[in-house]
């Protein structure tokens, strides 16, 4: 038992130094307690570190910590993505107003962030039932607080209040459906309930209840309509760089989650060696496929219609992000290994252009001072470069070529047609027709209306630049060249245990 | 035969009618004569003061979830001691660790102020001493007094 240990623990390597790195920011932040600065450049290069240790994890495939926890190639892409997210938002960090204001409680704000990555790591590697629901509570604890840092701004407040209400109900939900589902297959791992699936025959009304009650605590997290409420109030009430972690981060750890409860605990293995070109069957012959094109539809309606509205800048993005959920949702929905490469595809296009679109209106909400679409009229003029960089990340967010949004969108519909789900993929260009009406509207503002008031060039800094290119070169690059990131995909969609 | 759930579930249906029928037997068999100290609600025999739904000081929540997480590291550590000596050295560094982790918590609290406990502080009136001052201001009343 103890070399067992020690072997997963050398398995554990990412989490390991998140959990140090962790408990080294809180303990640096009360011996320098006059040097706050200090502190989020310890976290920063902790989450460097893990992000580096989980690379190293690449291709290896096996369960640690008596099947609690995978280490597979699906679970390293999404802790990549996560790493990678929150090294970009520690960047961010350095130049938002909101959280340099508040010195004081940089300690808080930046072993958080180290805490609710670590809760991510876990979310995307956890078999077990209890092993999934510890790490939501782990990522969403962190996050309710982080979502109301800024205590002294009452929206924030809210947002912060709003968040635990919903969270605290949907995890609720989602432990009951997982003690249904217990109580039929006698198993909180998901092998050993697709064990007991494949075995025995349970009673479908109970099995379908209980699926519900799940779904309710991972649409909660990928902000699924109908379990989308939360959403635009807390993004909206959340610091900047707050809301991009959620709006990527979180949800990518949610997806990762949910695709591997579904496909491991329903997939008929017969079939699966039976067919080529990794085809699920699904066990009991319970559809739950279509539950998820149901949610996809209306989160992507949903999202879309009631984005046109907005007018902060904020509560637009938060509504796009719900209907960005909606479309990938559909790549789940096929059932085949190439549906899901689509939505890894999906997402790594999605983290550039939505943590770049986040980061201008960050940019111009510490010039300006508002997040409101009318105070975008003319920024055209006033600053070229940061306007041109917005455009470039709204169309690549409305899916039109040459950006990787495009890509993303491609390799979605492809899937989907290839797997006869003709009105669905009708649905998804639908409503990517109506998301260009409302970034084209902010677009509008900012080149053909003339400014109103100050008409000074706002200019920002070489670093705040570089941070922005960072974000603008790959959207416009793996819109052209977009092959090693769907080797990247195709790579990662292997979990271990399957086949 | 009865399956496990089927045993909880003939339990809880027993507890029910227990309760229910002790509860419905002593209603039909007491007498009825309410007055208000009967109708008060027992407070371990004294005497209640206002309402219960007062607003509690927030510190008694914070206390309560720092005592819950050391309560958990207690239950913790009873099983680890159970096994302690089959484990061996490895067994302590684990629980090393977990503890340090704790410890770690434990020091923010006591740094950041949260056991301290925010005491009222009346307000008591400051005593300027200034003797002869004093004398000075009260011998003139004193004289008018007198006179």
């Amino acid at each position: 038992m103890v070399e067992q240990t020690l072997h997963s623990l050398s398995q554990f390597l990412p989490e390991t130094t998140l959990t140090i790195t962790f408990c080294i920011s809180i303990l640096a932040g009360l011996i320098l307690r006059n040097k706050p600065k200090v502190i989020p450049v310890i976290s920063f290069a902790g989450i460097l570190l893990a992000t580096v240790f989980a690379v190293r994890q690449m291709g290896s495939s096996q369960a640690v910590f008596s099947g609690m926890i995978v280490v597979d190639p699906f679970a390293v892409f999404f802790k990549l993505l996560v790493g990678s997210t929150a090294v970009i938002i520690f960047l961010f960090s350095i130049y938002s107003q909101e959280v340099q204001s508040t010195l004081k409680r940089l300690v808080e704000y930046s072993s958080l962030l180290v805490a609710m990555t670590l809760g991510m790591f876990l979310m995307a590697g956890a078999v077990n039932l209890l092993m999934m629901v510890l790490a939501i509570e782990l990522t969403s604890l962190s996050s309710y607080i982080l979502a109301g840092y800024t205590k002294e701004a009452p929206d924030s407040s809210e947002a912060s209040l709003k968040y635990i209400i919903y969270g605290a109900l949907s995890t609720g939900l989602m432990l009951y459906g997982i003690s249904i589902l217990f109580g039929l297959t006698g198993a909180t791992d998901v092998y050993a309930i697709n064990r007991s699936l494949a075995a025995t025959s349970v009673n479908s009304v109970a099995l379908l209840i209980a699926v519900l009650l799940i779904i309710a605590g991972f649409g909660y997290k990928i902000s699924a309509v109908p379990f989308h409420f939360w959403t635009p109030d807390v993004y909206e009430g959340a610091p900047i760089t707050i809301t991009a972690f959620l709006s990527v981060a979180s949800k990518a750890a949610g997806f990762a989650m949910l695709i591997r409860f579904f496909k491991i605990s329903f997939i008929d293995f017969n079939l699966l060696a039976a067919h080529a070109g990794g085809v699920w069957g699904l066990l009991q012959g319970f559809e739950w496929n279509k539950i998820l094109a149901i949610l996809s539809v209306l989160t992507m309606t949903l999202g879309n219609l009631v984005a046109v509205w907005q007018n902060n800048l904020k509560r637009l993005l938060a509504y796009s992000s719900i209907a960005h959920a909606g479309y990938m949702l559909m790549g789940v929905v096929v059932l085949n290994d190439k549906g899901l490469a689509a939505v890894l595809v999906y997402f790594m296009v999605y983290l550039f252009m939505n943590l770049g679109a986040f980061y201008v209106v960050m940019l111009v909400a510490n010039k300006v001072g508002s997040e409101d679409i009318d105070s975008y009229k003319g920024l055209g003029y006033r600053s070229p470069f940061i306007s041109v960089a917005m455009v470039v990340f709204f169309i690549s967010l409305a899916g039109l070529p040459p950006t990787a949004g495009f890509i993303g969108k491609l390799f979605l519909f492809a899937a989907l047609l290839d797997a006869r789900w003709v009105w669905l993929a009708v649905v998804g260009a639908l409503n990517s027709v109506v998301s260009l009406y409302y970034y084209v509207r902010v677009v509008r503002n900012m080149f053909l209306r003339d400014p109103e008031g100050s008409t000074e060039p706002i200019r920002f800094s070489f670093p705040q630049m570089a941070i922005l290119l960072l974000l603008l070169v790959p959207t416009l690059l793996f819109g052209l060249f977009y092959s090693p990131i769907v080797e990247l995909a195709n790579a990662s969609v292997l979990m271990f245990g399957v086949r | 035969m009865l399956t496990e759930f089927g045993n909880v579930l003939v339990f809880l249906i027993i507890g029910a009618i227990f309760v229910a029928g002790g509860m419905i037997a002593s209603w039909i068999l007491r007498p009825h004569r309410p007055y208000p100290e009967k109708l008060a609600s027992y407070e371990c025999g004294e005497e209640p003061v206002g309402d219960a739904w007062v607003k509690f000081n927030i510190r008694f929540y914070v206390v309560a979830l720092i005592f819950l997480i050391f309560d958990v590291e207690v239950v913790f550590l009873f099983p680890w001691a159970l096994v302690y000596r089959q484990l061996g050295l490895f067994a302590f560094l684990e629980m090393a660790v977990f503890l340090v982790i704790l410890l770690i918590g434990f020091a923010y609290v006591w740094v950041k102020g949260d056991l301290d406990w925010d005491k009222p502080k009346p307000e008591i009136p400051k005593i300027e001493r200034r003797p002869s001052a004093m004398r000075a201001s009260v011998k003139p009343q004193v004289e008018s007094v007198t006179v």
